[in-house]
């Protein structure tokens, strides 16, 4: 085992949430005295402190809590097998302010207010928004900096996330660009900020604004969203409307945004600098437990993929055909290949790549194993974007504990 | 947003709690289709209940840190040593405003790394990791944890970590394997099909009664004890 990089394993408490075979046989075993244990349903994800319980929210099926308040859901990872969108209830949540969610919005007196250097500041509501601006669809990948954070070795402080920070939905909104557009922008314009309904409890705690650079505000892709899956954005991902940043890590994806500045310097916020930075070289990595010599905002994901259709330490048959699907995602080149290795890495086979839904969006892929004699066999997925990045071998660190992308590797018995 | 009003508890903490009841969720969806009503979608978010472990300094903890944030914040974290603490806290305070009082902070850093940090695990690993454990049956795991389940299964009767006894000390399985992509795999084959050579001539006999999970896990213990 290299870097311990065996993703999404977990231990359920209740049959109900078991979806692998060899799970199965563990539920099987401790259903009764689990349920004595314990009142609540719980989740054990495979790290140090991993514990956590599967919770019911608002407009939310029962999701891993990582915190109260403010709040931040995982996504279990058994739903990223169910399709290659992932559904509004089970989106993951994270916020970063006490104030937050709202918890009442209404949406006929929200107002979106556009500001700074702009040749004449304006407002705009939902309705107007909706009647005023093309729509555009974009299907995307939202995911955190620290997606899989926890599996960081030597562990790194932070929110212990597992893989199941990530997400892939068809956002529906408009063009920022067209937005900004009515305004004006004024010359001398450097970055666009983003502010949202969600506050902090003490004054002077900063409030989360984030920035982009005026070009990429105005590359015609950078979106406000106002639905989710052909559905209004649920409250915890955003209501009424969000900030949709194509290809990007999610802290710039800011919900429930009504406040936007053209501004004529490089904002340097709290939540710009020193937060949300990554090491300022090729790889976003340092040498494990150093420091970064100068960083930089964290900007596009990095090439990733897994394996959905077993969770390692996963049950099957020997000598029979098994089915091995997962999903692939990079910062918006697109997937090219999937390699898949049923033996940990020394020989690898091209998967079959499903439907394109467009450059951001999860790319499912497909291949057949068969296990030929009853073992322990080491699969795993590595994946190349259609600029020939890819992923590396050996987990890179920084750190803030973003950026992970390791090749995956679960371990499945045949028996 | 700035905030709308400063408090000095989030309404939603633990004494918002005693006032609110112990009420489920509940929702109320706004009628966004029917223009007669006002398109207001509310939401009641699940009430936070929990506070942080009894102990000395607790009551800082319980005081200061849950103004902004809940226990977990804290309580997910890896074991994280002293420094951490101190620095964090020092953030919390320049960075974020936290009205901890500075003649709080050694007594706050020394409960959060007795509590949940570095020294708190020191507590629970030398207790389940030591040589001389008794074989107990196999009792219904608990825990994910890998030194429990080579606790409960009897492991620690024929190894030990750093020294030879029957078996060859999980320290040395690690090494052998370090860096080897199969590693984790014959250790597993090892656990459940049993056999002898690679370490000695005494057989090591199968260990069929664990789950696929189990196994797993224990392997992934094992193969972390690197010397």
């Amino acid at each position: 085992m290299s870097q311990g990089h065996h993703q999404n394993t977990v231990a359920v408490s209740r049959r109900r949430f078991l979806y692998s075979a060899g799970l199965a046989g563990v539920g099987g075993l401790l259903d009764n005295a689990w349920d004595k244990i314990s009142a609540a349903d719980t989740m054990t994800l495979p790290f140090v402190n991993g514990q956590r319980p599967l919770v019911k929210y608002p407009q939310k099926r029962p999701l891993i809590r990582l915190t109260t308040r403010p709040p931040q859901l995982e996504t279990p990872f058994s739903v990223f097998n169910e399709g290659v969108i992932t559904p509004n209830d089970a989106f993951f949540v994270r916020y970063h302010l006490s104030e937050s969610p709202p918890t009442a919005v209404n949406a006929d007196t929200f107002s979106l207010e556009i500001k700074g250097r702009v040749n004449s500041p304006v407002s705009f509501s939902m309705a107007e928004l909706k009647a005023k601006f093309q729509p555009l669809e974009t299907v995307g990948v939202l995911q955190c900096s620290g997606n899989s954070r926890a599996f960081l070795k030597p562990r790194v402080a932070g929110g212990q996330l597992g893989n199941g920070a990530m997400g892939n939905a068809r956002w529906k909104g408009v063009r920022l660009k067209d937005v900004l557009s009515k305004a004006g922008v004024a010359a001398g314009a450097k970055q666009v900020t983003f502010n949202g309904l969600d506050a902090p409890v003490i004054e002077k705690t900063p409030d989360y604004i984030k920035a982009l650079d005026i070009d990429h505000a105005l590359d015609g892709e950078v979106m406000l969203a106002y639905e989710m899956n052909g559905e209004d954005l649920p409250m915890l991902n955003g209501y009424p409307l969000r900030l949709i940043v194509p290809g990007y890590y999610g802290t710039y994806w800011v919900k429930h945004v009504n406040e936007i500045s053209v501004v004529d310097a490089v904002f340097n916020g709290y939540w710009m600098n020193p937060a949300y930075r990554i090491p300022d070289n090729d790889c976003a990595c340092v040498e494990p437990g150093t420091t970064p010599k100068g960083t930089i905002p964290i900007g596009r994901h990095n090439v990733r993929s897994f394996i959905t259709s077993q969770a390692d330490g996963a049950q099957i048959k020997a000598g029979q055909v098994t089915e091995v699907k997962g999903i692939a995602f990079d910062g918006g080149y697109g997937i090219q290949q999937v390699l898949f290795s049923e033996d940990g890495g020394k020989t690898w086979r091209e998967a079959d790549l499903g439907k394109d839904l467009g450059k951001y969006s999860f790319r499912e892929w497909q291949i057949h194993f068969t296990p030929k004699r009853a073992d322990w066999y080491t699969l795993e997925v590595k994946a190349t974007n259609r600029i020939g990045q890819s992923q590396p071998l050996e987990a890179l660190w920084n750190p803030s504990g973003y950026m992970r992308n390791v090749v995956e590797a679960i371990r499945v018995q045949a028996i | 947003m700035k905030p709308r009003f400063v408090r000095l508890r989030g309404w939603r903490s633990p004494r918002a709690a005693q006032y609110f009841g112990q009420r489920f969720v509940a929702l109320c969806f706004g009628v966004t289709a029917l223009s007669a009503f006002a398109a207001v979608l509310k939401i009641e978010m699940p009430i936070e209940t929990d506070v942080f472990k009894t102990g000395s300094g607790s009551e800082i903890a319980n005081a200061q840190c849950l103004i902004c944030h809940s226990v977990e914040y804290v309580s997910t974290q890896p074991p994280l040593p002293r420094a951490f603490w101190k620095a964090s806290i020092e953030k919390m305070q320049t960075k974020y405003g936290a009205p901890v009082p500075n003649e709080q902070v050694d007594a706050l850093v020394g409960y959060l790394v007795k509590t949940y940090g570095v020294e708190a695990a020191a507590k629970t690993n030398s207790a389940v990791s030591a040589p001389d454990t008794i074989f107990k049956p196999r009792l219904i795991p608990t825990s994910s944890d890998g030194a429990q389940l080579a606790t409960a299964n009897g492991c620690f009767g024929c190894h030990n970590v750093e020294k030879k006894i029957v078996g060859p000390p999980f320290q040395q399985v690690a090494a052998k394997y370090k860096g080897d992509l199969a590693g984790s795999a014959k250790v597993m084959r090892q656990i459940t099909e049993g056999g002898s050579g690679q370490w000695g001539t005494i057989p090591m006999p199968p260990v069929k009664h664990l789950s696929a999970e189990e196994v797993r896990i224990l392997s992934d213990w094992i193969l972390a004890q690197q010397p």
